[in-house]
């Protein structure tokens, strides 16, 4: 199999990058792109594999890193957290999904937009618990009995960690009964129904897996950013999510990570070119989805048939 | 109570005229235009580059605005539409929204952030009518909306180009094989749809201030009509339009203003699980 090679080399780049970048803002960044990678996994669930629209996956995002701060700060213990995003994610995704799940392209998107405005809208007015548009701050920190990572290069080890488990369970799920019920569902509706596949259950599992996902990276976020406000979970984000999957290449879990860790990195790389950075990437999503449909790990994939055709 | 009623339905048709644009182009080419609310501040903009930096006459600024707004419309079809002809809808959603972050940030960039303030084409004093005000631009708003109403149902249903329109939308490739050059007809279906969102721009202007943010919530409300009233279907959309303004202005009132912009997507969801193809249902249905 030739993909283990590639796997041992991205694994190891990964170990050696605190080595490298001594700097702590460069591994904050890096922690962030981890996160927003875990979600975008998520949204690859229901967008890349069942073919739904999502622009509700911010929101998912923010109800677990919102659920986590406030559970802590009311002096939960930090490993309690996990499981209570989980639960809180679950229910929101159980009561968008079951009543919107037969909904057709435009009106899903609408719907999901919504509910992120929504749940958005609550957080900035219900002030006394969520701290308004101003955010909660000094949230406690992961701590299992007593012991937690100090640090941000240990922070990332962690995130790193939880990110490959992220991936192969997202891989194994995909090749699992469910996996394949959903690349069904995609593919048509009408085939995958006709041959036994329940595709409301499949889209509804697909959105409540994708959720989870994102509640568990909010619940991280939380208490390791230790800082959270309403507009690191607004639309405006669920929108750079998307096209994190799509500059990535949905369908591909390669792809979601590139495309995370891509346009995490770009603006502040670009930060230069000011409210030109914003310009350029609208440009640049579009281009990409004109030219390279399959994303960013399409090109990657092509390199080996350039190879071929050659010899 | 009748200045709440008179308030909303203001307000609300300059939502229908949005949701009247987005039906334009979905009734052509079945897509919906995820940055026709920036196409309505660009319209905003450039009025008010018009009227306010170069002092023409505000009807000058008016013609200027839709003269502009078509030819937006035609490269906005060039960009976002050409490209990605048949293929799945998200991506359509996506590169227009992606055009909306362009143009939102173009403007950012020519405008400046700063509010500005667009002059109303009539002048008068208001009208008072039974301890209810309305004021001239209110009154403008609602004859607009009757105007382009009228034309616009003419347009579809009387005229050679409307019936293009039709067989477009409902076979592209058979509409070509008749003899319908149909990247004429997808043109101009573009162009009105900007020009109508440009109206609209020049509508709100007056009484909001213009800020090259303003499009994103007005293009969602356009949507939430769309999805109302069922999208491509006329009469849905002037109620829908119509029906959403009086929602948010007396939810505002008797509720909490703070939650807006929330009405309109809670009513929405409802709408949409009780009847899933809108109060009016869609005018298309999916190809299988």
């Amino acid at each position: 199999m030739k993909i283990w090679p590639i796997l041992a080399a991205c694994g190891a780049v990964a170990l050696a990058v605190p080595a490298i970048a001594q700097d702590g803002y460069i591994i904050q960044l890096l922690n962030i792109a981890i996160l927003n990678a875990i979600v975008v996994i998520g949204l690859n669930f229901v967008t890349g594999w069942t073919g739904q629209i999502n622009f509700g996956q911010a929101a998912f995002y923010g109800l677990g890193a919102y659920t986590t701060a406030i559970a802590t700060k009311a002096g939960l213990p930090w490993i309690t957290t996990p499981f209570l995003s989980a639960l809180v994610v679950m229910a929101a995704s159980l009561m968008l999904g079951l009543p919107t799940m037969r909904l057709r392209t435009y009106y899903l998107a609408m719907t999901t937009i919504g509910f992120g405005e929504i749940i958005r809208l609550i957080i900035v007015h219900w002030e006394p618990v969520t701290g308004g548009t101003s955010g909660l701050r000094a949230i406690p920190g992961i701590s299992i009995f007593g012991f937690g990572p100090q640090g941000q290069v240990q922070h990332y080890y962690l995130l790193i960690a939880i990110l490959a488990l992220a991936i192969l369970i997202a891989a194994r799920i995909r090749h699992s009964t469910l996996g394949r019920a959903m690349i069904a569902t995609k593919d048509s509706e009408i085939a995958a129904e006709q041959s036994g596949v329940d595709t409301v259950r499949t889209k509804l599992l697909a959105f409540m897996i994708g959720a989870v996902y994102a509640g568990l990276a909010g619940c991280l976020y939380a208490s390791s950013i230790r800082f959270i406000s309403p507009d690191s979970f607004s639309s405006i984000q669920a929108i750079l999510l998307m096209t994190m999957l799509i500059v990535g290449g949905m369908g591909s879990i390669f792809g979601c990570v590139i495309g995370a860790l891509a346009l995490t990195i770009l603006p502040e790389a670009l930060r230069f070119l000011g409210q030109w950075y914003l310009v350029l990437y609208g440009l640049g999503v579009i281009g990409v989805i004109v030219l390279a449909p399959g994303g960013l790990a399409s090109l990657a994939s092509l390199l080996p048939l350039r190879r071929a055709s050659v010899n | 109570m009748g200045q709440l009623i008179v308030n909303g339905l203001a307000l609300g048709s300059i939502y229908a005229l949005v949701a009247l644009g987005l039906l334009l182009i979905f009734n052509t080419v079945q897509i919906v235009n995820f940055a026709q609310g920036q196409l309505l501040m660009l319209g905003a903009f450039i009025g008010i580059s018009c009227a306010v930096t170069h002092e023409l006459p505000v009807a000058a600024a008016w013609a200027i605005t839709m003269v502009a707004m078509a030819l937006v419309g035609i490269v906005f079809m060039v960009l976002v539409y050409f490209p990605l002809r048949g293929r799945p809808a998200f991506l359509v959603i996506l590169t227009t929204i992606a055009m909306g972050i362009v143009l939102e940030n173009l403007a950012l960039i020519i405008w400046g952030p700063l509010p500005v303030s667009l002059p109303s084409p009539i002048h008068g004093p208001p009208l008072r009518f039974a301890g209810v005000v309305i004021s001239m631009h209110q009154l403008f708003i609602f004859c607009t909306l009757a105007v382009i109403l009228l034309l616009q149902f003419l347009l579809l249903t009387k005229t050679r180009f409307g019936i293009l329109m039709q067989a477009t939308a409902q076979d592209l490739h058979t509409a070509r094989l008749v003899g319908i050059s149909v990247n004429r007809t997808i043109a101009v279906a573009f162009a009105f749809g900007a020009v109508l969102s440009g109206i609209a721009g020049l509508l709100v202007a007056p009484i909001f201030l213009a800020e090259p943010t303003m499009g994103g919530s007005l293009g969602l409300k356009g949507f939430v009509v769309s999805v109302i009233g069922g999208f491509g279907n006329l009469p849905g959309a002037v109620i829908g339009g119509l029906f959403l303004g009086l929602i948010e202005t007396f939810g505002a009132r008797y509720i909490s203003s703070n939650f807006r912009d929330a009405y309109a997507f809670i009513v929405m969801i409802a709408v949409l699980i009780a009847w899933p193809r809108g109060l009016f249902g869609e005018k298309s249905s999916e190809k299988v």
